[in-house]
């Protein structure tokens, strides 16, 4: 295991995204990251929130067109954070809050796709999966910014 | 312009600019004229985005002044010290504002002719002591001006910031979560003035407005302080001024709903008018830039 990270880290694209020090490697990616994030998480957000009761004149309808942005947002941030994981896999990889992320992440849009299915089809109450999309998202962006620190922690 | 120069321009808008908002609220509250209270509470929202950029400037200032002779650290604190307390009501003022013209209620007549008025005498204080900056005798025998007893606002941010570990790994979490509200908030709203979204009438999408506003005010908290524990890293920062400029013009597109009536009384299949839309868009690409200088900011580095 440990040796494939390290065979991902060193492949070309994994040490350009590192090294290459130009404005359009690492940071740029980070920025498109963090675009398709608050595209995704802020989108999702205001759905709970309606489903919450804020804005309840709105008609679920209305806010279907929102997932197309938000499954661009998903891709997005997936393939960004792919490259900024190969970028330091080995570092990553040992991070637990690296993990925690993952799994929140995870969960939130399983939760958005059951979201889609079950409250703007068929109409069921949504309060339960609105509250739990709001804590993954709460703990993932939490868990994701934690990332730096636990990783100088453990180091 | 150097941060000195743009300080001395920035900071008639707290005073002379704010001065002009009070009048007009009072000139609407004696002529009982809807009218001009409703510019006056765009005039207070304005100038409260304003004095952020006029507050972070004083810093640049401060950085190009304080090793220069005759320059009093005591008195360049205080006149500090005085301007981050007129800040805080000043932004208090601007949120209350943004609310009245949102929905309006009568409670907040009395509420923003006190923090208005506050607001004014406070900065008034602050402008007093940063004229003694450089005309010492302007504080000469009035030593009660020159900081004593007040509230040491910027201190007291700096060393919460500082002192406490947890402090700013909790700011960046929040900034990421007042971040995503801001953002979520305000591209469904601008999504609906562009006809992305229809089928939906404004009004019910003006009760999510709010939770943007509430996304602003957590990142211009914890964004302010990130600034108060390491100021010169910010204002010596080619892309921070560019940030705080376009926060400012993002920042005024928040009001562009709430006081244009084809949007507030926007029917739920109803086109959009070409300026609506052209603001929507713009509104949109002012913060994915927001958004970019941010995630800049660290890589670029000082000049």
């Amino acid at each position: 295991m440990g040796s494939v990270l390290e065979q991902l880290e060193q492949t070309g694209l994994a040490t350009w995204i590192r090294e290459s020090g130009v404005l359009y490697g690492y940071p740029l990616i980070l920025f498109l990251h963090t675009l398709g994030l608050s595209t995704l998480v802020g989108l999702s957000a205001v759905i709970d929130f309606r489903l919450l009761g804020v804005g309840r004149g709105i008609p679920l309808k209305a806010l279907e067109r929102t997932f197309v942005l938000m499954w661009a947002g998903f891709a997005l941030t997936a393939a960004t954070g792919s490259l900024l994981f190969v970028a330091d896999a080995r570092k990553h990889a040992l991070n637990p809050a690296f993990y925690v992320k993952l799994l929140c992440v995870a969960l939130a849009v399983a939760i958005l796709v059951m979201i889609r299915s079950r409250v703007f089809r068929d109409q069921s109450a949504g309060r339960a999966l609105a509250a739990a999309s709001l804590t993954c998202w709460l703990v993932a962006l939490s868990s994701a910014r934690l990332m730096a620190y636990i990783s100088e922690f453990i180091s | 312009v150097n941060g000195a120069h743009l300080h001395l321009l920035l900071n008639h808008i707290p005073t002379v600019a704010f001065g002009v908002a009070v009048a007009l609220f009072l000139a609407g509250l004696i002529k009982k004229s809807e009218d001009l209270t409703q510019a006056s509470f765009v005039a207070f929202f304005i100038n409260a985005l304003l004095a952020i950029p006029a507050y972070v400037s004083g810093n640049a200032a401060e950085y190009i002044l304080r090793d220069q002779p005759g320059m009093s650290a005591e008195v360049l604190a205080a006149h500090q010290n005085a301007a981050a307390f007129g800040l805080i009501v000043m932004e208090m003022t601007g949120l209350v504002a943004w609310v009245a013209l949102w929905r309006f209620h009568r409670w907040v007549i009395p509420t923003l002719l006190a923090l208005s008025v506050a607001t004014f005498a406070l900065m008034a204080r602050a402008a007093n002591v940063g004229g003694g900056i450089r005309h010492p005798e302007i504080l000469a025998g009035q030593p009660a001006l020159a900081g004593g007893g007040w509230p040491e606002f910027a201190a007291m941010g700096t060393a919460f910031i500082v002192n406490h570990p947890w402090v700013w790994p909790i700011c960046e979490i929040l900034h990421f979560v007042g971040l995503c509200l801001l953002f979520g908030v305000a591209l469904l709203v601008n999504l609906r003035m562009l006809g992305f979204i229809g089928g939906v009438a404004f009004a019910d999408i003006n009760r999510l407005l709010p939770w943007a506003v509430i996304g602003l005010v957590v990142n211009v908290i914890t964004g302010m302080l990130f600034f108060l524990a390491a100021p010169d890293q910010y204002t010596q920062n080619a892309a921070f001024g560019w940030k705080i400029g376009l926060i400012v013009a993002a920042g005024a597109t928040l009001l562009y709903p709430i006081v244009s009536d084809e949007i507030r009384l926007l029917q739920r299949d109803a086109p959009v008018s070409m300026v609506a839309r052209c603001v929507a868009a713009g509104s949109i690409g002012l913060w994915i830039a927001v958004i970019f200088l941010g995630r800049f900011l660290p890589y670029i580095g000082s000049e």
